[in-house]
């Protein structure tokens, strides 16, 4: 099979501003031609960036749909794609705006309107680690000894995503935003975003809507706010969250530990904005009627201040857009074995099983645990949803065949006995098993349910994730949607 | 003085230890059929860096679990390690084991696979000899007219070639797998049997007497300190005399730490099914 070209595309709604991409992903096949077929994307262009938009509300808490839909469909008109030759992308409602009242229907909407495989994604987590490959972190760790963070500043929510040797190695959210504090020339506050509220009681900054502030004030709330942020981040504030005041700017619990930085790199619209000149004054600082360009000001001088190299990102403002149209899709393993009936799937969740060789080599442990996280699934998701979920299944390295039967026999069985009316079964491997796996669950199953069984896709607990439709018949796109680095278990097995 | 004594007690150290080891990994498979105990390759335990004091220890660790060379083994003065000749020695071993091993009746014995040899007489003269190796002798011709059935769609044969133990290692796993993978596409195969003193171009001597549609052979590989036990799956449509190099197939690498079998025989069915339907095999095939 000859190197294929995909198009991708990423949508950003963001608390001040929307963005898309249009790009193509080059696939080529990385194996040598006397192994196993093995397919990657080796190659991202860049080939339509929209101009930046104000994103379109109708009023406080709602999104305006159809001016999003009009943005978008002459943004098309401009890159010259269709959405029909899209094959992959992702839509992402970033920030503050995430909140808003309509926010999942528009995101899901937008996704299902944008072709065949473009998938809805939210969550800061997620947001975060797609701005950081957007940036460039990711790639830049792989050059460094200690960690990497992007903090990706927008209007609404710093989202900062951690890299160490080009793996993600956490992410944390802040309520630090150019937007959350809106205020005109003359110094009168606007609006204050209620995300921002106790930090600013607990920091003993008293403003509200309708007060007139002097400048020197403004600059003391930006500059308090990057340094809690910084603290924490530079590991200067441990134990994790003992400073009361950091607590309140972080949205979420705080990471169990946070990696030590060598490199940090600012994205978003306030790291667009932390190259200009600093403002010197109110009407300076409020061109867009908000606090962003002395947050960025602020920011950069704050970061002086840490043994923290400050690099430049690959992408600022465009940095989630890039991340989510270039870098979200992954490509399953080329031996796999999917009823391509069944795709694309969308937003379905992952339960993992976790085997150990030990397990591996005894029947009895094998088809028990194959048992309990059909017990499990079946506790946790709809009896008539189809699929219910997706099985991960990892540390199965040095499978037998013999094991391989025991494992067949009990998923087909327990999958029908907990889900008799699903049509499909879905089964993500992380070692290459997949074609083998699925024909021995197929052949058992005779086509009810259905079988999609891929592998060398990595997912945890808690993910959700999109397969798309099939390339060549022998690979599908897939989209990981990682929720939370918090409360995972590592290495546990939720049998 | 005093040094060699301590030297001799170190060797004589290690060696009671390796013994104390190989005696203990071997006892307990005692339904091991075939007897001899080849060289355990965890022995050694995982593959760890010898550095003392590294200027970085995640990156040395990175590197070494990025490839299974000899990467990170340190050096005492000019000479290897004790720990890493060993390991070096055994691994070497363990490779010619494999080519001067036989392969487990019980294996053979397992799939009904009957044996046939090929002219090669002995090994030293199959290494010497690899046109020998491509020719099965006339009684194995005998009873491979007498025992197969003829023009089958897919003809499966196994051979030790170079490497004995990546049959005992790997058959279990590839093969049935292979017969899955047929029977998921509806295809069916012919009469197995087992080749001893195969060359891979042993398949179009095979071919010539039972011309099948496609051949699929499954070799041991010739053995390297990395593994000694990785088998190939040579596939080829309508091999005959004459067929050229270019117009064979092949997955290669198949161990536990390579190709994963039961993925390659699960993937040796499609490879198959793409030959049936396109008429070729080798570089003109479309995979």
């Amino acid at each position: 099979m000859p190197d294929q070209w995909i198009t991708s595309v990423g949508i950003d709604i963001g608390t001040s501003t929307t963005k898309m991409i249009v790009s193509r992903l080059k696939l080529t096949r990385t194996s040598s031609a006397l192994s196993l077929p093995r397919y990657d994307i080796v190659e991202r262009e860049l080939l339509y960036a929209s101009p930046i938009h104000g994103t379109p509300l109708l009023g406080e808490d709602e999104i305006d749909a159809e001016r999003i839909g009009e943005l978008l469909s002459q943004d098309y008109e401009k890159a010259g794609i269709s959405p029909r030759d899209l094959k992959t992308g992702a839509v992402i409602i970033t920030g503050e705006t995430a909140n808003k009242k309509n926010a999942s229907r528009i995101v899901h909407l937008l996704a299902e309107r944008s072709g065949d495989f473009v998938v809805a994604t939210a969550g800061a987590d997620l947001e975060g680690l797609l701005a950081g490959k957007g940036a460039g972190a990711d790639r830049r760790s792989m050059h460094t000894r200690g960690a990497v963070a992007n903090l990706d500043v927008g209007g609404g929510t710093a989202n900062v995503a951690f890299f160490a040797r080009g793996k993600p190695a956490g992410t944390v959210t802040f309520h630090v935003g150019g937007r959350l504090i809106q205020v005109d020339p003359a110094g009168t506050i606007e609006a204050v975003s209620p995300s921002l509220r106790p930090w600013l009681e607990a920091s003993g900054f008293a403003i509200s809507p309708g007060q007139t502030v002097g400048f020197p004030l403004l600059r003391e709330i930006c500059a308090a706010m990057c340094r809690d942020m910084l603290d924490y981040l530079a590991r200067c504030a441990l134990p994790a969250g003992g400073k009361e005041t950091i607590r309140k700017l972080m949205l979420g619990d705080p990471l169990p530990s946070v990696p030590v930085l060598e490199e940090w790199t600012v994205s978003g619209g306030i790291g667009g904005l932390m190259a200009a000149k600093a403002p010197d004054s109110l009407a300076e600082t409020a061109v867009h009627g908000d606090i962003g360009p002395l947050l960025a000001h602020a920011l950069r001088q704050c970061c002086e201040r840490y043994p923290i190299r400050l690099a430049q990102p690959d992408q600022t403002v465009r940095a989630t857009v890039i991340g989510a149209g270039m870098q979200s899709t992954e490509i399953s393993g080329a031996t796999v074995h999917l009823d391509a009936s069944l795709l694309p799937i969308r937003n379905l969740p992952v339960l993992k099983l976790d085997i150990s060789p030990h397990m591996l080599a005894r029947e009895a442990l094998l088809k028990e645990a194959a048992a309990g996280v059909m017990r499990t699934a079946a506790s946790l998701f709809e009896q008539d949803a189809s699929p219910p979920f997706a099985l991960a299944l990892s540390g199965m390295k040095h499978c037998s065949y013999e094991s391989l039967q025991w494992l067949s026999d009990a998923l087909a069985e327990r999958f029908r006995e907990a889900f008799p009316a699903s049509r499909a079964m879905v089964v993500v491997c992380e070692n290459d098993l997949a074609k083998a796996l699925g024909q021995s669950l197929d052949r058992r199953c005779g086509g009810r349910p259905g079988i999609v069984c891929i592998d060398q896709i990595r997912v945890e607990y808690g993910d959700y994730i999109d397969l798309g439709e099939p390339i060549s018949g022998v690979m599908i796109p897939v989209v990981v949607k990682t929720l939370a680095f918090h409360n995972r278990t590592v290495g546990g097995t939720h049998a | 003085m005093e040094r060699t004594i301590s030297l001799e007690r170190l060797v004589d150290g290690v060696l009671t230890e390796l013994e104390k080891r190989i005696a203990a990994a071997a006892s307990p498979g005692g339904d091991e059929a075939g007897g001899m105990p080849l060289a355990p390759v965890d022995l050694f335990g995982p593959a760890a860096s010898r550095v003392p004091d590294p200027k970085w220890e995640e990156g040395v660790n990175e590197l070494i679990a990025a490839t299974p060379a000899r990467i990170g083994v340190w050096r005492a003065g000019t000479r290897p390690l004790t720990r890493e000749m060993l390991k070096f020695r055994c691994d070497h071993a363990a490779a010619v084991d494999s080519i001067y091993g036989q392969v487990s009746p019980a294996i053979l014995e397992q799939y009904g696979l009957f044996t046939v040899e090929t002219r090669y007489e002995n090994t030293e003269n199959y290494l010497k000899r690899p046109d020998m190796g491509r020719i099965v002798t006339d009684e194995g011709v005998e009873k491979i007219r007498s025992a197969c059935r003829m023009n089958a769609q897919v003809q499966i044969v196994v051979s030790d070639g170079l490497s004995a133990s990546a049959v005992d290692a790997n058959l279990r796993d590839v093969y049935p797998a292979l017969l899955d993978s047929l029977k998921a596409y509806g295809l069916s195969a012919g009469t197995p049997f087992f080749v001893r003193g195969g060359r891979v171009a042993v398949m179009d001597h095979i071919g010539d007497i039972l011309q099948p549609e496609v051949f699929v052979l499954l070799i041991g590989e010739r053995p390297g300190l990395v593994s000694s036990k990785s088998m190939s799956a040579y596939m080829c449509y309508r091999p005959r005399k004459g067929t050229v190099e270019s117009d064979r197939t092949v997955i290669s690498n198949i161990h536990q730490g390579g190709t994963p079998p039961l993925e390659a025989g699960a993937h040796i069915g499609t490879v198959v099914k793409k030959m049936l339907e396109q008429r070729t095999s080798g570089v003109n095939l479309d995979l």
